[in-house]
């Protein structure tokens, strides 16, 4: 399936030794100069811009190049930025929490299957993210609107006698939009943990005596925690960094720090604030990555069919 | 025996909710999108090929079709040419090699809004104006390059060097080495890298956004529908965009599946 190149992690070099052992320059890594030069044009640069930009102060005669703290400032001054970042980093731990409960158990069931059941189960797991995430949030309004799937089943069941219009615009939509778009993430990375691992291990604790949640508990889960942390800092980062997903269900209750973000840059045009807005956010995944980064298996998270 | 065979129902049945929860959005949308009624909703209606109809009778829609289509061919080329050559080259040793390494990653790892106002930013204070060529080509190429660089890496370090430095004694050039020897062996893994970059590019929405202005992209043209009206063929647009997304993947993962298959009967042997 999606693995089989070196396990590589996050931080950690990855020897490609030459066959001659030499010492000399290999003119050969000159290849790796237009791949470096797009990532230092494009991606470097853009961000170094950013970045010098939240210095900037952007007024109606637009941007204003003298250094200034004042986009820093309203961030601590005006509460609705911190509070909003504060409910993003709830939600997105939330829904952090919500998908490794959701994804753990069916990773489990996958990783114990064998032969064509597993392949095709798998296959089935990739499809639906094969697809645009708009399309794949989009069909949320359908499923929680007025005259959506969930309301039609609780009316035709007798439950409710009216349309329930509580289940879209708000926090609750968007966990459930989050889970749903971000879930192969979490599910990913635990299923190849899983996977990883030699059943006749948890066999061992069972013949020697250990029940099966003490099995489970004492020899499956620590194995398979590697994974958990990978999927946990995806999800977590994802969702930080998310804008379709609270736009479209979240109302005006469920909205996140990337949409205060894109409001800077399309609403009330102050892009010396969004700039300063976004490097709060880049610090923010960057500490994270930081702090728990070390341990995420670049493989397990990225790679796709 | 009994409390595990219990345990495994549980598993089966947990298993069978998950992937309902999975695929029960998806059916809505493929049943709406060929409900006759003015409203995107329940109860069904009727059976009509009516918003399918309207998806290729409107020139916006088709427009945005091409435009993805020909972004993301684009996307895919460049990026996977580009990682070609970081691949072939990351063989070799050099200093800071472990450091590019890590940067090549720094595309996937700023959070999605923050790669879409960058290019608003960056473009608006270089003086590139908003359009497929080349703001979108660049935002998306610098998406896709890390995905791709990781998916054709792991196949051009597995394979055995000796091949190549057999052609190098025998008189061969770089480029011939190259042409003979190194490209018909990654040529699969290619493939699929490309379709792959194909579809990341043809989905993408976030990076697109801010900096597409008029040319845009299907993601794009589907937002903004969603923003202004609720218009009763928006499903039908989002199955069309679904059906090319997976068929593409589901060609390159047939393809790359195939090559890794020959690839373990040909070092077995």
């Amino acid at each position: 399936m999606p693995h089989g190149g070196p396990n590589w992690q996050w931080g950690e070099t990855v020897h490609v030794s030459t066959s001659r052992g030499d010492r000399r320059f290999d003119r050969r890594a000159l290849l790796v100069l237009p791949g470096l030069a797009w990532l230092l044009a494009f991606a470097v640069a853009p961000l170094m811009l950013l970045a010098v930009m939240s210095f900037w102060t952007s007024s109606i005669f637009g941007l204003s190049r003298d250094a200034t703290l004042d986009n820093y400032r309203i961030l601590t001054d005006d509460s609705v930025y911190a509070r909003v970042l504060l409910q993003t980093l709830r939600i997105a731990l939330t829904v952090t929490l919500i998908s490794l409960l959701v994804s753990y158990p069916i990773a489990y069931f996958l990783a114990s299957l064998r032969g064509s059941r597993k392949s095709i189960l798998l296959l089935l797991l990739f499809l639906p993210f094969w697809t645009s995430y708009v399309v794949r949030t989009f069909v949320w309004l359908p499923m929680l609107g007025r005259n959506g799937l969930v309301n039609s089943v609780l009316m035709q069941l007798g439950i409710v006698d009216a349309p329930l219009d509580w289940l879209l615009y708000n926090e609750g939509a968007t966990h459930v939009g989050l889970v749903y778009v971000y879930t192969l993430f979490m599910t990913l990375p635990i299923y190849l943990s899983l996977d990883r691992m030699d059943p006749r291990l948890a066999e061992a604790a069972s013949d020697l005596g250990a029940g099966p949640v003490r099995a489970f508990l004492r020899v499956t889960l620590p194995l398979s925690l590697p994974g958990v942390f990978s999927g946990c800092i995806m999800v977590f980062l994802l969702a930080c960094g998310a804008y379709v997903t609270p736009q479209l269900l979240g109302g005006t209750t469920g909205l996140m720090f990337g949409n205060v973000i894109a409001a800077q840059f399309t609403h009330t045009n102050n892009w010396a604030l969004g700039a300063a807005l976004s490097v709060v956010l880049i610090a923010v995944v960057f500490l994270c990555l930081a702090v728990f980064g070390r341990r995420v298996r670049l493989d397990d998270v990225f790679l796709k069919g | 025996m009994k409390g595990s065979s219990l345990r495994r129902a549980a598993l089966i049945g947990y298993a069978g909710a998950f992937y309902a929860f999975l695929y029960l959005p998806i059916l809505l949308l493929v049943v709406l999108s060929v409900n006759d009624s003015q409203v995107i909703g329940l109860p069904f209606q009727g059976f009509t090929w009516r918003w399918f109809e309207e998806v290729w009778a409107t020139p916006a829609l088709v427009r945005a079709i091409l435009n993805s289509t020909m972004l993301g061919a684009a996307s895919a080329i460049v990026a996977t040419s580009l990682a070609l050559m970081l691949a072939m080259g990351f063989r070799a040793e050099f200093p800071g090699k472990s450091l590019l390494m890590k940067a090549l990653l720094l595309p996937i790892l700023i959070p999605g809004i923050v790669g879409g106002i960058i290019y608003l930013a960056f473009f608006g204070v270089v003086g590139v104006p908003p359009g497929l060529w080349p703001a979108a080509l660049v935002a998306h190429v610098t998406w896709v390059l890390p995905f791709a660089f990781l998916t054709i890496f792991p196949r051009l370090h597995g394979f055995d060097r000796s091949i190549e430095e057999a052609a190098m004694d025998l008189g061969a050039t770089p480029w011939g080495v190259f042409r003979l020897v190194v490209l018909p062996l990654v040529r699969p893994g290619l493939i699929a890298t490309a379709m792959f970059a194909f579809t990341l590019s043809f989905d993408e929405f976030i990076r697109t956004l801010f900096v597409v202005g008029n040319d845009r992209t299907v993601p794009v043209q589907l937002w903004t529908l969603l923003s202004e009206q609720m218009a009763p063929f928006l499903p039908a647009v989002g199955v069309v965009v679904m059906a090319v997304s997976v068929l593409v993947s589901l060609a390159g993962f047939v393809i790359s599946a195939r090559a890794d298959r020959g690839r373990a009967r040909r070092s077995s042997a």
